[in-house]
């Protein structure tokens, strides 16, 4: 069996409010296994749950029910955070701070030496395309380049694992795209990229496999190609169709779409296009084109979220 | 204690030292305690005269007779122990009060939590770093004024420098106070306000003997004798160090025991209560 970087075991976390009586599950007996090397996406609409269970990862909130591993290790174990980066989303790092002494300090409670450090940091500024603000104070930075240096701050002592809470919050499409390249960059290099995040687009590029909380639980999870492949068929072809001809594709079509004297059938399954191309040649019409398509991580995260 | 720890703790002491600076904590701290210094350095000229008799002038005004020189010493270190034991801590506590919430803004805890540092270590880095900053301010000023007095006055008694550990020894009882509140209601606030309000009802409980007569229920007597063994001796450990620096007879050193004491719970309680809350 693979190496786990995360697995968690049955982890439920239930809040009290001791003052109104009140209780709310947040986790429900969660078990997830992110193999070590892998990208791995979690999503979730919003108060589904995965920032408290990534802070039970990371052991910020204490689980109700459950274990969080990190390389095998209990989470709640200081020695087993020392794999690990971390980028919080709403982060606030002090702004006393310069880009460097930010670093520093971060790779300092990492327990990396001063002489590593010091290799490290202007090495993390050029990658992050920070190498000119290294002496700037934190508070001059934009959101964009605070959530770069954060990056860099997470890449400090060469983790094995990132988990990334919204890496590209507030970060311009440009900026977006260098992210991307830099984890792309780490997943070459066997670093395991634990993303939580909203922007399925983004999740869809860079991971390889997700899950999909809902409500405290996880309701779907599975490699990306598996979940969005083999969804349909979309077939192009003339709009000056019979009457007739039309029904028939409609009554197999999923969807049709007619655009500048064209129609584009999208079709769910191999049979009914294949019908439709019997269809459509016994009538002697030329087809335009025939393409295979997927579901989008985003179609796949609604209909499980919302049915 | 391993490499990894003392780079850790070294990190988070300078962290605390940085935001001190930041927060313009230990600058005005430190200024204060310049402006004494040159005080006693520009303004209280004292003139010797057959080694024990002096005259002193403050602000150019000379004082009409001559004054036993030890004696004036030792009162003036008097003064300026009972003020820094009072002013000075309490300026102490007022600076210190928003190190702990700073630390426990999200966005900011969750990612100190992420490192390989336990909680403990981090909470108590934070007080270490935090009474290092103080501590550093009050040698800074104790020392200075006991130059000064000494180069003037050829008299280098060293009872005047206990105040140092007086002063940092209570700061520290009443820091463990400010790093309670600080972990538990997250409030600066309160954690300005419960230290102060222990330091002001100090020498009404310090009365105990007095009133234990004054009180006719025995459950009240037994309430004052109870909060007087339990809460920090503020008062007691100030005239201790009065007593010390004026070469009187330290009466009892209990004050200091219980004092401790109560520290030390206080700061247990934190480090539980630090351990155990989600953030």
């Amino acid at each position: 069996m693979p190496e786990l970087a995360i697995e968690s075991i049955g982890l439920r976390k239930r809040y009290r409010f001791w003052w109104s009586g009140r209780e709310v599950l947040a986790v429900d007996g969660v078990s997830l296994q992110v193999e070590r090397g892998t990208t791995y996406g979690l999503l979730g609409p919003n108060g589904a749950g995965k920032t408290t269970f990534v802070k039970m990862i990371l052991s910020a909130v204490h689980p109700t029910e459950g274990e969080a591993l990190l390389f095998g290790r209990n989470a709640a174990e200081a020695e087993a955070r020392r794999r690990i980066g971390y980028l919080p989303e709403n982060h606030r790092f002090p702004t006393y701070f310069t880009g460097r002494g930010m670093l520093d300090f971060y790779g300092a409670l990492s327990g990396m030496d001063a002489v590593t450090r010091q290799r490290r940091i202007p090495e993390l500024l050029e990658l992050v395309g920070l190498a000119d603000w290294g002496t700037v104070r934190l508070g001059k930075y934009s959101k964009g380049m605070l959530q770069r240096v954060g990056l860099a701050q997470a890449l400090m002592h060469e983790p094995e694992l990132l988990i990334l809470d919204e890496p590209t919050d507030g970060v311009d499409p440009v900026g977006r795209r260098h992210i991307r390249e830099v984890l792309h960059s780490l997943e070459e290099k066997g670093v395991t990229v634990f993303v939580n995040s909203h922007l399925l687009a983004e999740v869809e590029m860079f991971c390889r496999e997700v899950a999909i909380l809902h409500k405290g639980k996880v309701v779907l999870q599975g490699k990306v190609k598996e979940l969005t492949a083999g969804k349909g068929y979309k077939l192009k072809v003339p709009a000056a169709l019979s009457e007739k001809l039309r029904e028939d594709l409609a009554a197999r079509a999923s969807s049709i779409v007619q655009r500048d004297g064209v129609l584009d059938l999208q079709f769910p399954g191999r049979t009914e296009v294949n019908e439709a191309i019997d269809l459509l040649r016994a009538e002697r019409l030329e087809i335009e084109a025939l393409t295979p398509t997927t579901s989008t991580l985003e179609d796949v995260f609604i209909q499980t979220v919302h049915g | 204690m391993g490499n990894y720890t003392l780079i850790a703790t070294a990190a988070i002491i300078y962290d605390t030292f940085r935001e001190a600076f930041a927060r313009k904590i230990f600058w005005g701290l430190f200024g204060l305690s310049t402006a004494m210094i040159l005080f006693f350095l520009f303004i209280m000229k004292i003139d010797i005269v057959e080694g024990a008799l002096a005259t002193i002038s403050l602000f150019g005004k000379t004082a009409d007779r001559e004054v036993d020189l030890d004696r004036l010493v030792k009162q003036v270190q008097a003064g300026i122990a009972t003020f820094l034991y009072t002013w000075g801590m309490f300026l102490a506590v007022f600076a210190s009060a928003g190190l702990i919430p700073s630390v426990l803004e999200p966005g900011r805890i969750e990612l100190l939590l992420s490192k390989p540092v336990s909680r403990v270590h981090l909470l108590l880095g934070r007080f270490l770093g935090n009474l290092l900053v103080v501590t550093l301010n009050i040698a800074y000023l104790v020392t200075g004024i006991w130059l000064i007095l000494g180069v003037k006055t050829n008299i280098w008694t060293a009872d005047f420098l206990v105040a140092i550990v007086t002063t940092v020894f209570l700061f520290a009882v009443l820091l463990a106070v400010v790093i309670f509140i600080g972990v538990t209601l997250e409030s600066t606030a309160l954690a300005v306000m419960i230290p102060v309000g222990l330091m002001l009802i100090s020498p009404i409980l310090a009365q105990h003997k007095l009133m234990v007569r004054l009180l006719d229920s025995e459950w009240s007597r037994q309430l004052w004798k109870g909060l007087y063994q339990a809460l920090p001796k503020v008062y007691d450990i100030g005239k201790m160090t009065l007593d010390y620096v004026m070469d009187r007879q330290v009466e009892s050193w209990t004050p200091v025991w219980t004092s401790a004491g109560f520290g030390v719970v206080v700061l247990a309680a934190s480090i539980y209560v630090f351990q155990k809350r989600d953030f």
